[in-house]
């Protein structure tokens, strides 16, 4: 089997199997956890997009999950609920009901053309510079969202947004989600920005042009952002600013970092391991606390042990969990090695 | 592409204060392998960094045929026809060798598919196609040498300028390149310079010497008159023959 199939298997087959299982079991809670675990992977892999292929942190990102998220909310909310949760919006847009899926694509759209316009002059920027402007890129777009009344209700929580994302819905954008990001890295685009990421100096030699390549996979994953923002927005169908700030940005960076940013099977894998080590914990700390193990409640666990993961992983594997090779050329390793080994060094 | 010439004249370069090149002028013809030797430090790298525009000169001007490219871009240099290799190699250790060629001509606009049917077909002449699967960094040394002359090859440039292809390879694997290079300004039209410090393999390689020193031109022309030029075998040759 060809090992690009293979790749888009291992990918794509654990969010089949999650629909699979919630359809099984049934479960509210596990069918909400589903939910959100497709969603988180179609964020993560919007960030591997661009930080993995560029080799570029981004701490942007979950700002275009916002523009996303107000973006689909506001353009599909029911005309009489827009005057009480949206009580300042333009009078131009408080006839505009468009279908939740319409809204959500919008949504995607917005988000990758606002990152088009601000971040060309971002992308000459390289190691410190592009990781602290990308993080100031975060704090103005927030600042934005607090503070634009009209459409995002300002620093309250906005409410009745149609509520559209089911399980299928996100499974489906996640399964989507993954082969694009695995067809973007194989692609023309992905490899030059790849060798860029080795070797800038190298890369400008043979005549790639950097900027325009880091801009290319930076709207795409903005796109991805978008689209995640939207459906989140109509799963939870109410949230503020801060959904989109600071914790947001940790968990999903978490959950690429752990996995691994230069693969898409890494971006995957994170997604899967750490949504279960964070459930996992999160049962863990309910049952000290209902068997009443110490005087006090114990709190705080699942954010401590997260955290503490983090830290081990990266130390031992700088590169992430999955540091190179994609799962379908895991699969071809025996083979490579005995090449390799042939020759030396 | 015939015809055409990589003008240098009067270049210089500056680094805070230390001249590394002062006025250097040279020519590379299309067909013809120019070596161009010197001690170290003499701001051999410097040059090439100059006409590639790693570097921007002082004054002086870089010129392919009638058109000026003096301090272009990198990028716009590569695209005009002037690949180079590295002193220090500089692969894209993570992508695969047929990917570390593919991506000259990816930069150059050529589909997925043609450019790694361009670049395996290039690996095969350069004896490489066995390991167009494997990761870059995983090769030794000497093969990596020889995939980023390959890469620099993929763009179909008119000029070539190789900085120490065969430092750290052993006899055989130098003899081996110096076969490749020698048919290679014939076959692909091509003009190359050569900077090297084994003057066994520069003396059999070039066509025609130019040699610096202290960043100054101190001699040029065919390898029998730079051979025997005094100041030539003062500062450079002398004392590279007789030292192992
Ligand atoms: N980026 C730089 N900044 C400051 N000085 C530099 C820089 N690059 C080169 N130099 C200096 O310029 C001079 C010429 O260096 P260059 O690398 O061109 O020599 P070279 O002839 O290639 O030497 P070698 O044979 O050792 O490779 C040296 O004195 C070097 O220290
Ligand atoms: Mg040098």
């Amino acid at each position: 089997m060809n090992r690009h199939l293979v790749t888009l298997i291992c990918i794509t087959l654990p969010v089949v199997l999650l629909v699979i299982a919630a359809e099984l079991i049934d479960d509210r809670l596990l069918t909400r956890l589903a939910t959100t675990l497709c969603i988180n992977m179609i964020l993560v892999l919007g960030l591997q997009i661009f930080t993995g292929n560029s080799g570029i942190l981004s701490f942007a990102h979950i700002g275009f999950m916002g523009i996303g998220a107000y973006t689909s909310a506001v353009i599909t909310m029911p005309a009489r609920l827009k005057s009480m949760a949206l009580p300042e919006l333009y009078p131009i847009m408080q006839g505009v009901q468009l279908d939740p899926l319409v809204g959500m694509a919008i949504g995607g759209v917005v988000a990758a053309l606002v990152a088009a316009i601000v971040a060309y002059p971002l992308m000459r920027l390289s190691d410190a510079a592009a990781v602290i402007t990308s993080f100031a890129l975060l704090m103005i777009l927030h600042t934005i969202m607090v503070h634009w009344s009209e459409v995002t209700n300002g620093p309250r929580t906005l409410f009745g947004i149609v509520e559209a994302t089911t399980l299928q819905l996100a499974a489906a954008a996640a399964v989507v989600a993954a082969i694009g990001a695995y067809w973007f890295k194989e692609s023309r685009v992905g490899i030059l920005l790849r060798a860029v990421r080795n070797d800038e100096v190298a890369a400008a030699a043979i005549g790639a042009h950097i900027p325009l390549l880091r801009w290319r996979a930076y709207v795409l994953s903005a796109f991805y952002a978008g689209i995640g923002g939207a459906l989140w927005a109509h799963f939870i169908t109410s949230f503020s600013p801060n959904a989109f700030y600071l914790r947001e940005t940790f968990v999903i960076l978490g959950m690429l970092v752990i996995g691994g940013p230069a693969t898409v099977s890494g971006a995957v894998f994170g997604v899967f391991s750490v949504t279960a080590v964070f459930e996992g914990l999160r049962a863990l700390e309910k049952a000290i606390n209902a068997a009443d193990l110490f005087s006090s409640t114990v709190v705080g666990l699942t954010e401590i042990i997260l955290a503490l993961v983090m830290l081990i992983v990266l130390i031992l594997r700088p590169g992430g969990i999955i540091e190179r090779n994609e799962f379908g050329t895991l699969a071809r390793w025996p083979f490579m090695k005995k090449q390799n080994s042939s020759r030396g060094e | 592409m015939s015809n055409r010439r990589l003008r240098i004249n009067e270049v210089s370069v500056e680094f805070s204060g230390l001249r590394a090149l002062d006025k250097v002028s040279l020519t590379i013809e299309t067909g013809e392998i120019l070596g161009l030797i010197g001690p170290n430090g003499s701001g051999k790298t410097t040059l090439v960094n100059a006409i590639t525009g790693q570097v921007r000169p002082s004054t002086g001007a870089v010129c392919i045929g009638d058109e000026e490219i003096t301090a272009l871009s990198p990028r716009r240099i590569a695209l005009k026809g002037i690949t180079r290799s590295f002193q220090q190699v500089r692969l894209f250790n993570d992508l695969s060798v047929v990917e570390n060629v593919a991506a000259t001509s990816l930069a150059k606009g050529l589909s997925l598919r043609a450019a790694r049917q361009t670049a395996r077909e290039l690996l095969v002449d350069f004896n490489l196609s066995d390991f167009g699967d494997m990761a870059a960094g995983a090769l030794n040394h000497g093969d990596k040498r020889r995939v980023e002359i390959v890469r620099a090859l993929a763009g179909d440039p008119s000029f070539l300028l190789l900085d120490e292809p065969a430092a750290g390879m052993n006899e055989t694997e130098s003899d081996a390149l110096l076969a490749t290079l020698a048919e290679l300004p014939a076959s692909r039209a091509l003009g190359i310079l050569v900077i090297d410090h084994d003057m066994s393999l520069i003396m059999r390689l070039c066509h025609r010497l130019h040699v610096i020193s202290s960043g100054k031109t101190i001699g040029e022309g065919s390898v029998e008159t730079v051979r025997s030029l005094p100041a030539v075998v003062e500062a450079y040759l002398g004392t590279s023959e007789t030292s192992p």
